[in-house]
């Protein structure tokens, strides 16, 4: 925490002239890390699908009349649906994450959900991200994991451990003591003044000179400032050394995937990342919006796996998807769906055990039109949190869930 | 009920300053020199800092008269419009255009205003009574953020009374779906645990209790009204009490507990004073708040007269807040307008005005620190200076400096600013940035002449902008 980088206190502009101080460029010197999963060196990847994603037309019942009768206009044709057994299939869209599924590297678990769910995006949001569903939590469910792993006075090697790639920081990944950036743009995570470049230098100067005092939050202001002025050099000099002949989609959300990639390759050490893509909440005209979404979540993670693998490490990295809720059962006027309940999430790697987790969610036997729930979305986290990160998961989640199989 | 003060979610506890408190004389009124250094303090506390001129015009008032013209003011205000005028025109289906115009309306008051502790203590109320857009729609949020103007310098028995029945709070916990045949407890929870008495200071009983006292209340067009047939007026027994209650009764039996009345101390302490402040200073303060009846203006107007507030116990003891810091800065360099992203870049720097995440409303102290929203804080400043055409101009800089002198330029800056706060080392450093070559590496041959006629506009927003950014102005 006390970490001390005078560099040079006096005239430290022409010293520093751009490049990073002798402590990060030592530790930043890329190497690649790939390797065999271990309990140290697992990744969670966690993909939220913002919104509002439909279960129905991404894991199709393509032979149940009841689909077809309650959406006689976005329902998808049952000879373009990507056939997972004789009842359900991939939306045509999801082409990349189907062949993934059918390689077994893809658990599907189906009507995922909790009881009394909330129809607020808002609030059925914070729901998911802090994993309490009845009393509003002030830090995420992975933000608790990390107090736990690296308790107050402790931190992770690499400052990019966990991180967000968005301009701010998710609800998921609000921790109580550990500093978590988000990461925008590659680019745009440094301290930025443009074309003045002296200006740029002066400031490292001042941040390595700066020290505590009387102050109790000033020594730690002057820790932050540092690791925020150096970051994005250091973050950018980590993942220098990463090549891949994978090439990804163009759109923001494979970007930010191949930037994943790149810090979970290198020694910026990425155990976890949280990414995001949206927006699913398909109010009207619902197939343009959601094929074209379910098309960049299908394309990104099979290009990221491609990568990953690649690498050697589609083994260490499993990818979690959720979304806030599903969909209404019944399609509305607008050629939309309105808020609903369960929904089904995928879950993605060389370790996971593909297949399908639990049954499709009967359209008949509803609650208020929306789809009950077969599985708490608890005992995913604690599934994840128990057998692939390897922590107790009782204490982060405020109580004791069945785990499933898919890891 | 004796009770205890929970301060086990509390992130500012360890924050205390060092040394030790003299409670016996720490509620008593400063006399102590009043100089540029007090008057910034309490400018940046009891309202939201302002420029050299206006700290130098605090000076000659000395503390005790300095606080009348914030309780007190009797200049007139800057004309504002009671409500956002756009929410008139803005179609409601345009959500996010009418959230934003909610923020600006509230951030050009906090920015504008010639009476800035109203704001200030809006906002205290508004991280307190944590409503958010993302539930309530922003025109509910801006009668309530009204309310807290209105009422957050009046009797806390009154306010929470008031809050109970403003509709963005019926809405945001629920109190309008709270019917005798069907009680709805969430605001009747959040009463006990965040807004008054704190954690384990009551029992799930009080909290039945009370929810049904508060049953009755809905929302018609727009307005709170009290529906008697969904009121439960039967017999309740409340924090040892027993009666028919309805809500004011509840509330009247809230203030009188001793430990609410450290519990709202603490609050107090922690948004004006210090982190994590000695529960010796909680009990006095406590006691103030009692004696007055829980007249928030006496109990504020003790708390900034006081000598433990110019103590340098207090002195640069919190971290400023993004809207302290951004506000806080517009106002030094004399801009008068709110840069219309002000708002994302507030939720980038983790504290979006009328979004608080949750009804815990921001957690504050270390909570505000970390890379992501120094990055925020930094580049904001970075953007303003390289953007806007603020008062305090370069050539109003040369002016005060008397000259193209890179160490006096330095002075002027730090001084105004920083009240001096600033290390020989820092201030050896902006004078090198003042004096190295070249505005830009693309000015660098351009401009061989150090910091002169030639360059020295973006050198001097260079160095304001390096001013702002020393690890000294992050706090308050």
């Amino acid at each position: 925490m006390q970490r001390r980088l005078f560099i040079s206190k006096s005239l430290g502009v022409a010293v520093l002239g751009g490049t990073l101080p002798a402590a990060f460029a030592r530790a930043a010197a890329a190497q690649t890390t790939p390797g065999a999963a271990t309990a140290g060196n697992r990744v969670l990847v966690v993909v939220q699908m913002s919104g509002g994603n439909d279960g129905l037309n991404t894991v199709v019942p393509y032979t149940d009349d009841a689909y077809h009768r309650v959406r006689p206009v976005i329902a998808l044709d049952p000879k373009t649906v990507l056939r997972i057994d004789d009842r359900i299939g991939f939306n045509p869209a999801l082409s990349g994450l189907a062949q993934l599924f059918h390689d077994g590297h893809v658990a599907l678990v189906q009507a995922v959900g909790y009881p009394s769910p909330n129809l607020s995006h808002f609030e059925a949001t914070q729901i998911w991200e802090t994993a309490s569903p009845d009393r509003p939590q002030q830090y995420g469910w992975i933000g608790r994991y990390l107090d736990r792993v690296y308790p107050l006075g402790t931190k992770p090697a690499s400052p990019f451990e966990a991180v967000a790639l968005g301009d701010t920081l998710p609800a998921a990944l609000v921790a109580s003591h550990v500093d978590v950036p988000a990461i925008g743009a590659l680019g745009a995570f440094a301290y930025n003044t443009g074309r003045d470049l002296a200006s740029k230098r002066s400031a490292g100067a001042l941040y390595d000179g700066a020290s505590g005092g009387g102050s109790p939050y000033l020594a730690m202001i002057a820790d932050t400032a540092r690791e925020a002025y150096h970051g994005g050099d250091l973050l950018r000099a980590k993942i220098a050394g990463y090549t891949t002949s994978v090439t990804y989609p163009t759109d923001g959300f494979a970007q930010q995937l191949r930037l994943a990639a790149q810090l979970i390759g290198t020694n910026a050490g990425a155990q976890i990342v949280f990414v995001s893509l949206g927006s699913f909440d398909t109010h009207a005209g619902q197939r343009a919006q959601q094929d074209r979404l379910l098309g960049l979540l299908g394309n990104g993670l099979a290009a990221f796996y491609k990568d990953l693998a690649a690498h050697g490490n589609d083994g260490r990295v499993l990818t979690l998807t959720f979304s806030e809720f599903g969909r209404r059962v019944e399609q509305n006027a607008s050629n939309g769906t309105d808020h609903g309940t369960a929904m089904p999430l995928f879950v993605v790697g060389g370790a996971v055990h593909g297949g399908v987790y639990g049954e499709h969610p009967s359209l008949t036997d509803l609650d208020h039109g929306n789809l009950r729930f077969a599985t708490d979305f608890r005992s995913v986290y604690a599934t994840v949190i128990e057998r692939w990160l390897g922590r107790s998961a009782a204490d982060v989640l405020g109580g004791t869930f069945p785990h499933l199989d898919f890891v | 009920m004796i009770g205890k003060l929970d301060t086990s979610t509390d992130p500012q506890v360890g924050f205390r300053p060092a040394g030790s408190l003299d409670v016996s004389t720490a509620l008593s009124p400063f006399g102590g020199r009043f100089g540029p250094r007090q008057a910034a303090h309490l400018l940046r506390r009891a309202g939201f800092g302002g420029s050299a001129a206006d700290v130098a015009a605090l000076v000659p008032l000395g503390a005790q008269h300095a606080v009348d013209a914030f309780l007190h003011p009797t200049v007139p205000d800057v004309e504002f419009a009671d409500y956002p005028p756009e929410l008139a025109t803005v179609p409601p289906n345009m959500y996010g255009v009418r959230v934003r115009a909610v923020q600006h309306w509230w951030l050009d008051r906090m920015l504008r205003t010639r009476r800035p502790l109203v704001e200030k203590i809006a906002l205290f109320w508004h991280g307190h009574f944590a409503t958010a857009a993302s539930k309530v729609p922003p025109e509910y949020m801006a009668r309530q953020i009204d309310l807290f103007r209105l009422q957050g310098l009046g009797n806390f028995r009154t306010l929470l009374a008031s809050v109970t029945t403003d509709p963005a709070m019926l809405i945001w916990l629920d109190n309008r779906y709270n019917a005798k045949a069907h009680p709805n407890e969430n605001y009747a929870r959040e009463v006990m645990e965040l807004f008054a008495l704190g954690l384990g200071n009551y029992t799930e009983d009080d909290v039945r209790e009370a929810a049904r006292a508060f049953t009755g209340w809905t929302l018609k067009n727009g307005e709170a009204v009290f529906n008697p047939k969904a009121h439960d007026d039967g017999l309740k027994a409340f924090l040892g009490r027993t009666g028919p209650f309805g809500g004011g009764d509840v509330i009247a039996i809230i203030v009188e507990q001793p430990i609410h009345q450290r519990f709202i101390a603490r609050k107090l302490l922690e948004f004006f004073v210090y982190s994590d402040p000695e529960p010796e200073l909680i009990e006095s303060l406590a006691s103030v708040y009692a004696l007055a009846g829980f007249d928030l203006a006496r109990t504020v107007a003790t708390i900034l007269r006081s000598n433990v507030f110019y103590s340098n116990r207090a002195y640069r003891a919190l971290p400023k807040s993004p809207i302290e810091f951004a506000i806080g800065t517009l106002r030094y360099l004399g801009v008068t307008t709110v840069p219309d992203n002000l708002p994302i870049v507030l939720a980038r720097m983790g504290q979006e005005p009328i979004n608080p995440p949750s009804v815990k409303g921001w957690d504050g102290g270390p909570a505000w620190i970390n890379t992501t929203t120094m990055l925020a804080r930094f580049n904001y400043v970075n953007a303003l200076m390289a953007t806007t055409a603020p008062t305090l101009a370069p050539d109003a800089i040369v002016r005060a400096a008397g000259g193209y002198d890179a160490a006096r330029v330095v002075e002027v800056l730090v001084s105004g600013a920083l009240q001096d706060d600033v290390t020989a080392d820092a201030r050896a450093t902006l004078t090198g940035y003042l004096e190295s070559s070249g505005a830009s590496a693309a000015g660098a041959t351009a401009n061989p002449l150090p910091f002169g006629y030639e360059n020295y506009q973006e050198k001097i927003r260079g160095a304001v902008a390096l001013t702002l950014n020393l690890p000294v102005n992050q706090l308050n």
